[in-house]
């Protein structure tokens, strides 16, 4: 951007899309292969380039039973999650970016060390506890599990996202005859868009991944979600390749949906959150 | 559940800290006072309730023998340190551990290199060449961790992996049917490449972000001192990045130290338990083999490396003026 020879423009570009097809790379493979006959994936053949396509790996995922009752739960208990964390994380994040209040600072600690926890360790609590409330079999428990995971992480964003926000601007409105309501619906919330967004989309990747949870809470096949569904492709007789390809693209269209949606606000949206940490 | 929820609360609840000068807007309305702790109260009692309790829990198993027979009986054994003990005291644990905080810091600091020049690079591309280079990294971030962890076991595959079919295009005919996977060092290798994939784009949009909010004046006003372009990062650029350099440092090594499903799903910590971690022991002696005691006192020392390694940027974001003001 600044003063450059035409070579060095060039020679950034060319290393800016090598770096490009890197990143590329894994999903332009995941899709192609999802393309691809069982023949022509077993083949020698050198085939960076796909000659033929077939939908049917893609009708195959699509078709099997089950498909979606699982896509409804891992779209139920995602949204409804991150719907969640962001409602109890604003909620929270507000206050401790505004307000001075005892216990102030020794909630900052809580969620600061809840973010040090291994959840793989979790488990077997998490396990009694869900079992004592009985939400297990329940994608009720599943969601409260998700949300309290990335509760901390929303919180201490949002937090940082409010304090970006210039009090001058609330004062103003607040002498314009705006009541506390009308300044945070008007005024905060507005300029909290990209900062939601950029929370709600770690909050969004955490829940849709997560498997181990997902796996031994929901004993019931018509409660489970689309990761312990990806997993059923790979069986004792071996992996079908084009078909768990083919399971992988349909399962990574929703997160990507997501993302192309809020992509725009995320670039000027994250450091405001980062910086004031 | 509400029962639960109380003992959570008089255990897990940090003591109010008192501070001087706190009184000195005290002159407020009881609603005012209270409003606060209203707002917090959801996400207080949802993180108590669900992640300081199974906390606590956690730290009790780790003092009790509790394996699949007492979990069912609903036995409660208490055996003091012997769950460290046995830990502490074998060879395995010290070279998991070794090997999990060197696999950590290769990974988080090819991460963050890796995406602050990624970051840096993006301000120096023209329009399309950067869209073309933030769209894979958005596709990069977006594509979940089970399907990507798929793909790369796809491309590194012994018979049919692009990968080998490449090498041996290009003329390295001794990866014809080489398999990637028999050595602990080359596993993780390929483990560490997979989350630093996938983990670059979050590093480099953070500090894009950051470098983009960078006012313009300040590169001009180095430029007319006659700075070079190093020169420039370092006084210009530097500053602005250090900050948010410690806080994706910070979060990438909590991340990075807790990786298991991608380990899992690679290999199963093999072949011989070579590419074992902290995490996949922890799941290995607690839910596949439910010596749950012993899995509790191998999370909990993971949680101690954790806070030893992250404690001076804690308490400095705990100290710092932002959380006092």
């Amino acid at each position: 951007m600044l003063h450059k020879s035409p070579a060095q423009r060039v020679a950034l570009a060319v290393f800016g899309l090598v770096l490009a097809g890197f990143f590329l790379f894994p999903t332009y493979w995941m899709f192609t292969t999802a393309l691809k006959t069982p023949a022509q994936i077993l083949s020698p053949a050198y085939d960076l380039i796909p000659t033929t396509a077939t939908l049917k790996n893609f009708v195959n995922a699509i078709t099997k039973p089950d498909f979606t009752t699982f896509l409804t739960n891992s779209l139920i208990v995602t949204l409804g999650a991150v719907a969640c964390a962001l409602a109890a994380g604003l909620l929270a994040a507000v206050p401790l970016a505004r307000l001075r209040f005892r216990g102030r600072k020794g909630f900052i600690l809580l969620v600061l060390i809840a973010q040090l926890a291994p959840l793989e360790a979790l488990f077997v609590p998490m396990y009694l506890i869900m079992r004592d409330a009985d939400l297990l079999n329940s994608l009720w428990g599943l969601l409260l599990v998700y949300v309290a995971f990335t509760l901390p992480f929303t919180v201490w964003t949002l937090r940082g996202f409010v304090k970006g926000i210039p009090l001058e601007l609330e004062e103003a409105a607040m002498v314009d005859g705006c009541g506390r309501w009308g300044v945070f619906t008007r005024v905060t919330l507005p300029l909290l868009g990209p900062g939601l967004v950029a929370t709600s989309v770690f909050s969004f990747i955490t829940a849709w991944n997560e498997f181990l949870y997902a796996l031994v809470f929901m004993r019931e096949k018509d409660k489970q979600t689309l990761p312990v569904w990806l997993s059923s492709f790979k069986t004792a007789f071996g992996t079908d390749w084009g078909g768990i390809m083919a399971a992988s693209v349909i399962y990574a269209i929703p997160a990507l949906i997501f993302f192309l949606l809020v992509q725009r606000k995320l670039v000027s949206g994250s450091t405001a959150g980062a910086v004031k940490g | 559940m509400t029962s639960t929820v109380d003992t959570a609360r008089s255990a897990g609840t940090p003591p109010p800290a008192a501070r001087p000068g706190a009184r000195r807007r005290a002159r407020r309305p009881l609603s005012e006072t209270a409003l606060p702790y209203l707002m917090l109260a959801p996400a207080v009692l949802i993180m108590l309730a669900l992640l300081a309790w199974p906390a606590l829990q956690v730290l009790a198993i780790s003092l009790r023998k509790l394996d699949l027979g007492e979990l069912v009986r609903g036995e409660v054994k208490w055996v003091g340190f012997d769950n460290y003990t046995a830990i502490l005291t074998d060879p395995e644990f010290w070279v998991i551990g070794l090997r999990t905080v060197l696999f950590t810091a290769a990974v988080v600091l090819t991460t963050l290199l890796l995406g602050l020049g990624i970051a840096v690079l993006m301000r120096h591309l023209s329009g399309w060449v950067r869209g073309v280079l933030q769209v894979c990294l958005v596709l990069a971030w977006a594509t979940p961790i089970i399907a990507t962890t798929t793909v790369f076991q796809w491309i590194f595959d012994q018979q049919y992996g692009i990968l080998n079919k490449t090498l041996v295009l290009i003329g390295f005919d001794s990866f014809k049917g080489y398999s990637w996977f028999t050595s602990g060092t080359s596993t993780l290798a390929v483990i560490g490449l997979l989350v630093i994939w996938q983990a670059v784009p979050f590093i480099a949009f953070t500090l894009y972000a950051g470098l983009v909010n960078t006012p313009r004046d300040l590169y001009e006003a180095a430029a007319i001192d006659g700075a070079s372009g190093w020169a420039a990062f370092r006084a210009v650029s530097w500053p602005s990045v250090r900050p948010l350099l410690t806080l994706v440092t910070f979060l990438s090594v909590l991340w990075d130290f807790k990786v298991f499903t991608q380990v899992w799903a690679i290999r199963q910590g093999g072949p011989d338990g070579e590419s074992t971690t902290l995490p996949v022991l922890l799941y290995l002696r607690g839910i596949a083999a439910s010596h749950f005691g012993v899995s509790a006192a191998v999370a909990v020392l993971m949680l101690v490396v954790l806070v030893a390694v992250t404690w001076r940027y804690m308490r400095l974001l705990v100290r710092s003026p932002e959380t006092e003001l």
